[in-house]
């Protein structure tokens, strides 16, 4: 395995790019992203210390299905293909470790289709900040900018600055620059659980 | 069904004689009348299905019972035990829209060949990471198309995949009603008909109750990959 360090905002590997193998986050924070032609940017997840990504291209072909970026100072170890593969079919149960990656990736993946096509914007944003809230704090809070939570939740950041708004005036959230406090947890997950969603 | 037969399903002509006979003497045969569930989201870990004959569609459904289909396999794919290792409830539903046969392997014995047998592993993996691509590109098209993209690239996509070739352009069966094309496509039954609408009065497809007949199949896709977002 070879370490490599990467600065925030460094990208790790680009979508159509040969793969070269399996990354695992040994500190920091890395995001798995789709770019469309007019530059929007969806998020697929975020990755922090002890998980693993690049794994897609290991088994149905070389290339890359996304791009990775280093989201802060961010320390990565990589295992070549070649490597991986040797190490798998000495040591079986190592795929299941894989299967269980790509399990969980396949089910969040079904997840974010299934809030792209039925779900309405503000369910997608509340989701977001019920999903990335550190709850270590007396209360949640999520560290991210407005920018960044439109791209994962798969708006733009008007949208997102305008519902932030609206929970701060409901007293649901307090904003600050790149943190937002969750001052009602109850209200805000009963307010993403109960909408009905429209699309 | 013997090892010939499985040899059959593309995910699995890889894989050698001896196994694909051990892998036929553990899968059972079933059928599926339309409407029928094969397994449920949120319930224990899917089989393994190897479609046979028929269709399916693959779903996953919000809590307000809106639904957003994932796929549609086509005889001769396999699909679900994609969480097998995580004990994790099943991500997604699948449900036959026709009678339907598919050789089915229980997650037990799943677990089994993919820990005994290691050409097995290396298919199975193969299969679980080309889903997870597929669901990729659905991200991809439900964040950047329009819903008038990705009615045409679904149209476009079952062109390529089943289409038959007629002399005035591509016919596929109509298969899903206007509501499961606007669960496809992210939207509503009346967007899906007029969307649909616009592409016969454009000379792009025209729709029957049982058939879709594409006429002009570049000018469609080219609307396909156009990216709005």
């Amino acid at each position: 395995m070879v370490k490599q360090f990467y600065q925030a905002g460094q990208l790790i590997f680009l979508e159509g790019e040969r793969a070269r193998g399996i990354w695992f986050v040994v500190s920091g924070l890395v995001r798995i992203v789709k770019q469309s032609s007019t530059g929007r940017i969806q998020t697929l997840c975020a990755l922090n210390r002890g998980r693993c990504f690049g794994t897609c291209p290991l088994f149905s072909s070389e290339i890359n299905p996304a791009t990775a970026e280093a989201l802060e100072p961010t320390t990565l170890a990589v295992l070549p293909q070649t490597a991986f593969k040797e190490v798998s079919r000495q040591r079986p149960a190592l795929a299941l470790i894989l299967l269980s990656v790509y399990g969980q990736r396949l089910a969040q993946l079904a997840h974010l289709s299934e809030a792209l096509g039925t779900w309405s914007t503000a369910d997608r944003i509340n989701n977001c900040l019920l999903t990335y809230a550190d709850y270590g704090a007396a209360n949640p809070v999520v560290r991210l900018t407005h920018e960044e939570l439109a791209r994962l939740s798969g708006t733009v950041r008007e949208v997102v600055t305008r519902h932030l708004a609206q929970l701060e005036k409901s007293a649901i959230v307090q904003a600050q620059p790149r943190l937002i406090e969750i001052l009602n947890l109850g209200v805000l997950q009963s307010t993403w659980l109960c909408k009905a969603a429209t699309p | 069904m013997d090892a010939n037969g499985l040899a059959q399903f593309a995910a699995l002509q890889k894989l050698p004689a001896a196994v694909l006979c051990q892998l036929a003497d553990q899968m059972d045969r079933r059928r599926f009348q339309t409407g029928e569930s094969l397994f449920q989201q949120g319930g224990e870990v899917s089989p393994l299905v190897a479609l046979q004959s028929g269709r399916v569609k693959l779903f996953r459904q919000s809590r307000q019972e809106r639904v957003q289909i994932l796929a549609l396999p086509l005889p001769g794919e396999c699909f679900g035990g994609e969480t097998l290792a995580n004990d994790t409830p099943c991500p997604y539903s699948a449900t036959a829209l026709q009678p339907a046969r598919a050789l089915v392997l229980p997650p037990e014995k799943l677990r089994q060949l993919v820990l005994a047998v290691p050409e097995f592993q290396e298919v199975f993996l193969n299969l679980v990471t080309t889903r997870l691509k597929q669901f990729v590109t659905l991200v991809h098209d439900l964040a950047f198309r329009d819903v008038t993209a990705r009615l045409a690239a679904v149209l476009v996509a079952r062109a390529q995949s089943e289409g038959q070739r007629t002399n005035h352009g591509i016919i596929i069966e109509r298969l899903l009603s206007q509501q499961e094309y606007a669960e496809i496509a992210g939207t509503a039954r009346e967007v899906v008909y007029r969307t649909f609408r616009k592409f016969e009065q454009e000379g792009l497809a025209s729709f029957t109750r049982e058939t879709i007949e594409i006429t002009a199949f570049e000018t469609l896709a080219e609307i396909a990959r156009q990216e709005t977002h």
